[in-house]
C-alpha cells in the first residue's frame, strides 16, 4: 500500500509518497516511525500526535491502530488543522 | 463586561445597546465599534488583538472582523476597553486618541493613499508612538468589502472599512501611556510562560513552518479546493501555488504579530517588498479564478492589501463574474478564468469603483441581482458574504457552519472544517449528530474571538475552557469558571443572532446557493448535499440553540 504525506508530515518526511507493507494502522505507523526518523515526534506505533490525522483513501479519517488496511489502500497523513 | 468578556462579545453587546440594527450601515447613525479585551496588553501570547464590529454593508447583518498587533495594546493603554464611533466628520479626517483625549485632524494629505502609506505618513506627522488603523482607497469609495488595516494586517471581512470611510474617517491614531494592573501578576506570569513554551511545539508547527498556504495541496488532494467559482474541487495547477513551489522563485521569510510566539506569517519576496500570503488569499485569487501563476497571485494579494479590500470577497466576486462571462450573461470578454491580467485589472477597477468594478465592488449577491438570468444560483455567498476556501459539498459540517453563520459564510466564526477533517463525522454525509459538533466549534470561536486569543492556539490549549478561565482570573481577579465561559460563549452567539433578528433576519437566509444543493461535486459524485438535508441540519441547529422557529 501507499502512504501520502501532506503538510508538516510531508515536510518532515522529505517526500510526498512512500510504499509500505502493513495490515493494520498501528503496524503502518510503527514502520513509518522506523523508516522516517524525522516523523518520530509526530508518529509512533501507538498513534498520531494530536496535530496530525490519518485518512484512508480520501474517504474516512482513522485513528484506531487496529484499523485493518488492504494492499491497495492509500493512507493520507496530514496536519490536523485545516483552517487558515 | 464579564458577561461578554471583550472583542467580538463586547462589540456585539455594545452594538445592540447602541441600536442601529435597522439603520443603513453606511449612514452616520450606524455605530462602528473597536473592541479590545481584558487580556490585551498582558504577556499572554497572541493576545494583542482587536475586533471591529458593526452592521455589515455587504450583508446587512452583524459583522465582526478581527486584526492583530500594537493598535490593540495602544488602545488599551489609552484607557479604552472599546471605541464607539457614530456620526460623520465634515470632511475626510483622522481620529486621534491621545491617552483618553479625542480630536479630529484633517486627512487631506493621505486621501487616496494605500493603507501602508497612510500609516507611514500619519506616524511621520503625529509621532512614532502612535499606532494607526486605516482604510485604503477602497474604504474611501465605500467598496462593500473594504478592510481596516493595521501594520499590514486587516480586519478583513464584511466591509468594516466602508463603514469607517462612510464616517469620513481615513484612520484612527491611538497613543496610550497608561499601565493596566493585573489582579494576580505572579500567576499570570507563570501562565504566560507555560503557554508560550507550549506554543513552540508540534501543535503549531504547521503555521510556523509552512503557513496556512499549505492547506492548498491538502484541499486539492481531498477534492475540496474551490476552483473556477466552485465548479470543481480540484485545480490542475495547484502544485504551482504550493508554499514549496512559491518559495522557489520568491524567497520566504517569517514574521509575527506583536506579543505572539507562533510566528505564522510567511512573507514572499516580490520586487523590493514582501507579500504576506495566507491560504484564503491564495485560493480566492488563485484556484477560484483559475489562476495558477504564483507571481500573479502574489501581485493580486498585494494589490488587495494596498487598496484595502478583502481577498476572499474580491476573489469570489471576480470568479463569479468570470463564470457569468463564460456563460454569456455578462459582456466583458476580457474577464476570463485563468487570465492573470484580467484578475489584476478587475482588482484595480473594484478598488477604484471604475467600470465594471463599480458593480463588483458591491459583492457577488448584488451583482447577481443586476445581471439576472438566475445567476444568484451560483453567486458564491451566504447572506451576501463570499464563501471562503472550503467546498461545502465535500465538507458538510462546514456547510452547516456557513449556512447558519451570523455574519454569513465564514471560516473564522465556525471551525466546523476541523470536525470534517476528523473521525467524528462522515464529511460527505452530515447527520444530525454533526450539528452538535458544529455548535461546539461556533461557541469555541465566539469565545476565542472575545478573549481574544489566536485560533492557532486551539490545539495548544489542552483544556480550553479551564485554561481560558485561569487566564481571565489572573488578569481580572474575576472568579471565572469554565462553565461560566461556556455559558458566555452561548450568550455571545445569541447576541449576534439577536442583532440579525432585529435587522430583519429570516430562517430562509440560513442556506447555501442552489449550486451546492441537490447537485454533486463534479469531481466527487459522493459529495452530494440535498436541500432537504441542509434544511434538517439548520432546523436541528436552531432547535439545539433553543430558538423556536429559528427566532431568538
Amino acid at each position: 500500500m501507499y502512504v501520502e504525506f501532506l503538510g508538516i508530515p510531508r515536510q518532515r518526511a522529505g517526500l510526498s509518497e512512500l510504499e509500505v507493507e502493513a495490515s493494520t494502522l498501528g503496524q503502518l505507523l510503527g514502520t513509518l516511525a522506523t523508516r522516517c526518523p524525522a516523523l518520530r515526534e509526530l508518529i509512533t506505533a501507538d498513534g498520531l500526535h494530536p496535530s496530525i490525522v490519518a485518512n484512508l483513501n480520501g474517504d474516512q479519517f482513522v485513528s484506531d491502530v487496529r484499523t485493518p488496511l488492504a494492499a491497495n489502500d492509500r493512507l493520507l497523513i496530514l496536519s490536523a488543522d485545516a483552517g487558515g | 463586561m464579564r458577561e461578554y468578556i471583550g472583542g467580538s462579545g463586547l462589540g456585539a453587546r455594545l452594538l445592540l445597546d447602541e441600536g442601529g440594527a435597522t439603520a443603513d450601515p453606511l449612514s452616520p447613525e450606524a455605530p462602528l465599534i473597536f473592541a479590545f479585551s481584558p487580556l490585551v496588553g498582558s504577556p499572554l501570547t497572541t493576545s494583542a488583538k482587536f475586533a471591529v464590529v458593526s452592521k455589515s454593508p455587504l450583508t446587512g447583518r452583524f459583522n465582526d472582523s478581527l486584526a492583530s498587533s500594537g493598535f490593540a495594546i495602544s488602545g488599551k493603554r489609552a484607557g479604552c476597553d472599546a471605541i464607539v464611533l457614530v456620526g460623520r466628520a465634515p470632511s475626510l479626517s483622522v481620529l486621534v486618541i491621545d491617552d483618553g483625549t479625542v480630536r479630529l485632524e484633517p486627512a487631506d494629505d493621505v486621501r487616496g493613499e494605500t493603507c501602508a502609506i497612510a500609516e507611514e505618513k500619519l506616524r511621520a506627522r503625529l509621532g512614532a508612538d502612535y499606532l494607526i488603523a486605516s482604510i485604503g482607497p477602497a474604504g474611501e469609495r465605500a467598496v462593500r468589502y473594504a478592510t481596516i488595516s493595521h501594520d499590514g494586517r486587516h480586519a478583513g471581512r464584511g466591509g468594516s472599512g466602508a463603514v469607517l470611510g462612510s464616517k469620513n474617517i481615513k484612520a484612527i491614531a491611538v497613543r496610550g501611556t497608561q499601565r493596566t494592573e493585573w489582579a494576580h501578576p505572579r500567576e499570570l506570569t507563570e501562565l504566560s510562560r507555560d503557554l508560550s513554551k507550549r506554543s513552540f511545539g508540534p501543535a503549531t508547527a504547521k503555521y510556523r513552518e509552512l503557513g496556512t498556504a499549505t492547506n492548498l495541496l491538502t484541499f486539492n488532494r481531498f477534492g475540496t479546493l474551490p476552483t473556477r467559482n466552485f465548479q470543481s474541487g480540484t485545480f490542475d495547477e495547484a502544485e504551482n501555488l504550493s508554499p514549496e513551489q512559491l518559495s522557489v522563485a520568491h524567497a520566504r521569510t517569517r514574521a509575527s504579530c506583536v506579543a505572539c510566539t507562533i510566528g505564522c506569517e510567511h512573507i514572499y519576496s516580490l520586487g523590493d517588498r514582501g507579500v504576506r500570503l495566507e491560504y484564503e488569499s491564495l485560493f480566492a485569487l488563485g484556484s477560484l479564478c483559475g489562476v495558477g501563476d504564483g507571481e500573479v497571485v502574489l501581485r493580486a494579494s498585494r494589490r488587495c492589501d494596498e487598496l484595502g479590500i478583502d481577498t476572499i470577497s474580491t476573489g469570489g466576486t471576480i470568479a463569479f463574474a468570470m463564470e457569468c462571462v463564460e456563460r454569456g450573461v455578462l459582456d466583458e470578454p476580457w474577464l476570463r478564468f485563468g487570465s492573470g491580467d484580467a484578475l489584476l485589472k478587475a482588482i484595480e477597477l473594484i478598488g477604484l469603483r471604475e467600470g465594471i468594478g463599480n458593480m463588483l465592488a458591491d459583492g457577488s449577491r448584488r451583482a447577481a441581482d443586476i445581471i439576472g438570468h438566475d445567476t444568484i444560483a451560483f453567486a458564491p455567498q451566504v447572506k451576501g458574504l463570499e464563501i471562503p476556501g472550503y467546498e461545502p459539498r465535500g465538507l458538510q459540517t462546514m456547510a452547516l457552519g456557513f449556512a447558519v453563520g451570523a455574519r454569513g459564510a465564514d471560516h473564522n466564526r465556525s471551525g466546523a472544517y476541523d470536525v470534517d477533517f476528523s473521525d467524528k463525522v462522515d464529511r460527505r454525509n452530515a447527520t444530525l449528530e454533526s450539528v452538535r459538533h458544529a455548535i461546539e466549534t461556533e461557541d469555541k470561536a465566539a469565545l476565542m474571538d472575545s478573549l481574544i486569543l489566536c485560533k492557532f492556539l486551539r490545539r495548544v490549549l489542552e483544556d480550553f475552557h479551564a485554561e481560558s478561565a485561569a487566564m481571565l482570573r489572573a488578569v481580572t481577579g474575576w472568579d471565572v469558571t469554565p462553565d461560566e465561559l461556556r455559558e458566555g460563549a452561548r450568550r455571545i452567539v445569541a447576541a449576534k443572532h439577536q442583532f440579525n433578528v432585529l435587522a430583519g433576519w429570516t430562517l430562509a437566509e440560513d442556506t447555501l446557493p442552489d449550486r451546492f444543493l441537490n447537485t454533486p461535486l463534479p469531481n466527487d459524485p459522493e459529495a452530494l448535499l440535498t436541500r432537504e438535508r441542509l434544511q434538517d441540519l439548520v432546523a436541528e441547529y436552531h432547535r439545539l440553540r433553543e430558538r423556536p422557529s429559528g427566532r431568538a
